[in-house]
């Protein structure tokens, strides 16, 4: 497996993986997994998770375990909102991304500086970041017309567009044609949902999504292809090593960790815009930063990796945003006895018992959960996601590696 | 010739102790040049000062004839000094290439790293002194001897032409060492100024052109390999008479202490770290486990005291088989553990010694009343440890981490030989403390021997292996592979058992 390349590898997870859902959507009789709307749900649901998770590569990757992502993001929407309501949506990007990189800056000052347990810090930054945000709404949010102590007024966005030829975007003023769209529509065995899905990565796509998307080869790119990257890395596996060779760990450390946090900001301002959901809210990023760990866990610390991680926890968190009946979360429960079941069978090839046990059991779960019910409750559509999150790294979790010096304590001169 | 370093009064005084007192050393260009002492005689200090990890309090430093002031590393490398750490300063997830590179990157436009250019010069600097390695290799499926190589070229890479060697002989078999030394030779002939520390001194004596002795961060002498005699080098390094690890008569008895039968032990993966392994000590005996380090034996020992997993066979203590009994019961019936790693495993750094010295003697007398832990017991045993075993320490409260590794490691062997273990294991039991504290744990483990303890030692030392074992076993790959005689055989010999060049003869 290691001789196919990283892209390909992960186009034929996906591959497998809208195999396994079109064949479920056959027994449900239901479109709602491959519709365009699924995919397009699952972008906006995988971009903060996207950003997140680069977010915490850049730390982790210097070395610092980065757990206040959440707080760091709950800046970034703030400010995000405030800046967009105030100044315009480009300003808001700017402003949450500033934000998001103090949150940053004050979690390297408190690990780099002054070596605080990298989860101490990162748990008071979630505990002061909304606090910090509760403030400011009460002191700004309610002098703006809309707007209260827990919320803001109507967010404005920097806009979206959509693909031309393929995603049947206008050129100009004219309206190109569709080409996903008319696959789709043939309803061809997988290639339509396939095209389906992809449609939904075309249409209406946010410039902070083209962005985000972007920053996966870019980040790939600068971290390991150039020098700047090769000394954030050392500083990550061997911290010693770099200052042997007249590296300058701390500054090394400081610019992956403040990185870090604007691109949580970069997350929070996503999260207000119009895309997911064009107002602040207090409590809205609900976990996303810590679910942003969790794809940078899971893509084993690459960006292509983390990419792969953010849409394969966005897309449950998708389905369940479009799903008022709790048909579609129902049909995901039998996608995760199907891969649970699979996954019981690569544990049992590899002869670890415990995990295929353990797979097969929550597989049968799933299943008999499925089968004795047509719905999903309102409460587990909300849950369900964070379930499978846990379920996926449970098993994913133990074969990974991370940065060798990850969220170790450095000093200059000590060994 | 040319000085290529000279140093003069340099001094260098930390909170409590002086490391270097006006410490005067002069190198000639293109010599091997040793500088011999105990642990804590200043020699790490003394390099870290000339490779400008550290500031001299006083002193003057020159290289080449010109004055120096190092502020960092990167102004010695760029006065052409390279050093190549005891430990080394590899990252193992990155290739051999990036190692290299690291920190004098050749770029392109928008700091992209050129790696044809970095390819192009590192096997030129590979050709030149006769070092080869694979680019693209990562570091952590490299030998210890090549990643010391990996050490060496990256030094060069940056176009020193003055090399420090940080205890180069530390981690390598003797195999290894004449590997090592002949790349050494090598360089010299190309140009290279070569400075190193060692405390073995046969290899010093082997390879240096001129040797310096510093004791208790002085310089005591400045002597030419072949005016001294390696028992002249040892009593200027310790200021005494030289001890031996050398046991005179034999203490084995006919009671079997530990019985290990058929044991397997695997990783989660199911790899096979111990296979098959079978072995008996008596009271009285001691046995040595020879090998290169990942072949086994740390996870040997593990299995013996209970701290990882055993996959099949049977562990036996004084007859009694404690295969799956729980570590700490396997310690109250009377296993003694000196672990390799002190700092990780045998010692809380921040805690104070009484508490250290309760360590894994926390359920016995005379650490606990009760439910309790018996602060004022403890106290008085760590006192008796303390002066038992010439632990150097204003008290039993200081922090175990103010106390040089010797001591340290004497705390340590005091708490497991009050306890009076009827099996000792003892990993590494002498690994990185100076002479002197080293013939105190030879003779703390000699006399318990005496008086019928068992021990199984792990050594990388082959001298200490050879001096104080009765029986000698080699493990390679998880296998014990020849048992040998340690009266009879030579370090070089077992190196090659060691190593699998030699096999037992049937």
């Amino acid at each position: 497996m290691a001789k196919i390349p990283a892209w390909l590898r992960w186009s034929l997870y996906a591959a497998v993986g809208v195999l396994v859902l079109t064949t479920v959507q056959g027994f449900d009789d239901t479109d709602s997994l491959t519709a365009a709307g699924s995919s397009q749900s699952m972008l906006r649901w995988a971009v903060p998770i996207l950003l997140a998770g680069l977010g915490g590569l850049f730390a982790e990757r210097a070395g610092v375990v980065n757990i206040g992502l959440e707080g760091m993001m709950i800046l970034g929407t703030w400010f995000g909102a405030w800046g967009a309501v105030v100044y315009g949506p480009w300003w808001g990007i700017v402003l949450a991304v500033l934000a998001g990189g103090m949150g940053g800056l004050l979690h390297a000052i408190a690990t780099v500086t002054f070596g605080v347990d990298h989860i101490i810090s990162g748990v008071a930054i979630n505990i002061l970041a909304p606090g910090i945000t509760r403030f400011l709404s009460s002191e700004i949010l309610t002098t703006l017309e809309g707007g209260s102590i827990t919320q803001s007024p109507r967010v404005p966005g920097v806009g979206t567009f959509t693909v031309p030829i393929f995603g049947g975007g206008n050129i100009g003023t004219w309206q190109s044609p569709d080409f996903f769209g008319w696959i789709a529509a043939r309803e061809w065995f997988l290639v339509s949902d396939i095209a389906s899905l992809a449609k939904g990565l075309m249409t209406r796509i946010s410039w902070v999504s083209l962005i985000a998307l972007l920053l996966v080869p870019f980040v790939a790119w600068l971290l390991w292809r150039t020098r700047f990257g090769l000394r954030l890395r050392i500083c990550g596996e061997r911290p010693q090593a770099g200052e042997a060779q007249g590296i300058n760990v701390y500054r090394y450390k400081y610019i992956g960790v403040v990185i870090s946090g604007a691109l949580s900001g970069l997350a929070g301002a996503f999260i207000v815009s119009p895309e997911l959901s064009g107002i602040y809210l207090e409590g809205q990023t609900t976990g996303r930063g810590f679910i942003g760990l969790a794809a940078l866990i899971f893509g084993n610390w690459r960006p292509l990796g983390v990419l792969g991680g953010a849409l394969l926890f966005g897309y449950p968190f998708g389905i369940g945003l479009r799903d008022l009946d709790g048909s579609a979360s129902h049909s995901l429960i039998l996608v995760n006895a199907i891969g649970l079941g699979a996954v019981a069978i690569w544990a049992a090839t590899r002869r670890k018992r415990g995990d295929a046990a353990l797979a097969l059991a929550l597989g049968l779960v799933a299943a008999g959960w499925y089968l004795l019910s047509d719905t999903l409750p309102d409460v587990w559509i909300n849950i369900l996601p964070f379930v499978i999150v846990l379920i996926v790294l449970i098993f994913f979790a133990q074969r990974l590696r991370m940065p060798a010096a990850d969220g170790l304590r450095y000093r200059r001169g000590e060994h | 010739m040319a000085q290529a370093i000279e140093l003069i009064g340099i001094t260098k005084r930390f909170p409590g102790v002086v490391a270097n007192d006006s410490v005067n050393l002069s190198v000639e260009e293109g010599e091997i040049h040793a500088i011999c002492g105990e642990n804590g005689a200043g020699k790490s200090t003394l390099m870290k000062i000339l490779y400008g990890m550290q500031q001299p309090d006083a002193g003057t430093m020159k290289v080449d004839g010109r004055e120096v002031r190092f502020t960092s590393p990167s102004q010695a490398i760029d006065a052409g000094i390279g050093m190549v750490h005891q430990h080394f300063m590899l990252a193992d997830q990155l290739t051999v290439l990036e190692n290299v590179i690291l920190g004098a990157e050749p770029t392109k436009a928008f700091g992209r790293i050129d790696f044809e250019e970095a390819r192009s010069h590192l096997k030129q600097v590979g050709e030149a002194y006769g070092l080869t390695i694979d680019p693209d290799d990562l570091v952590e499926e490299l030998e210890v001897g090549e990643r010391q190589r990996v050490e060496i070229i990256k030094v060069l890479y940056r176009g020193a032409k003055i090399l420090i060697l940080d205890e180069p002989t530390a981690v390598l078999v003797p195999q290894e060492v004449e590997e090592l030394f002949r790349n050494m030779r090598g360089l010299k002939n190309d140009g290279a100024t070569l400075l190193f520390i060692d405390h073995k001194l046969d290899e010093v004596l082997a390879i240096a052109d001129t040797i310096t002795v510093l004791r208790d961060g002085k310089t005591v002498a400045t002597v030419k390999p072949d005016e001294v005699t390696a028992h002249d080098l040892a009593e200027l390094m310790v200021g005494s008479e030289l001890p031996t690890p050398e046991t005179t008569e034999s203490t084995v008895t006919d009671v079997v202490a530990l019985e290990v039968d058929s044991l397997l032990v695997v990783d989660l993966e199911d790899r096979v770290l111990v296979d098959d392994v079978s072995f008996r000590i008596r009271r009285g005996e001691v046995v040595g486990i020879a090998g290169v380090e990942g072949n086994g034996q740390a996870e040997l020992v593990d299995a013996v005291l209970g701290t990882r997993p055993v996959k099949s066979g049977k562990i036996s203590l004084m007859g009694e088989e404690i295969t799956l009994i729980p570590v700490r019961e396997r310690r109250e019936k009377g296993i003694g553990y000196i672990p390799q790693d002190r700092h990780r495993e045998g010692l809380l750094l921040p805690a104070p010694l009484w508490e250290n010295a309760a360590l894994g003697h926390q359920t016995q007398e005379p650490f606990t009343s009760g439910p309790f832990i018996d602060r004022d017991g403890a106290k008085s045993r760590t006192e008796h440890i303390r002066q038992e075993f010439d632990v150097r320490t204003p008290n039993v409260e200081v922090a175990a981490h103010a106390l040089s590794g010797g001591n340290q490691q004497k705390l340590i062997v005091g708490r497991e030989m009050t306890a009076g273990p009827v099996v000792l294991l003892a990993a590494h039991p002498t690994r990185g403390i100076d002479v002197g504290a080293q013939a105190e744990v030879w003779d703390d483990i000699k006399a318990a021997r005496a008086l019928g303890m068992a021990t199984l030692l792990i050594s990388a030392d082959l001298d200490e292996l050879i001096g104080l074992s009765d029986t000698i076993v080699v493990m390679l790959r998880g296998k014990l592979v020849a048992t040998v005689d340690p009266a009879t055989v030579s370090p070089r010999d077992l190196g090659a058992y060691m190593t699998g060049a030699k096999q037992e003869s049937a």
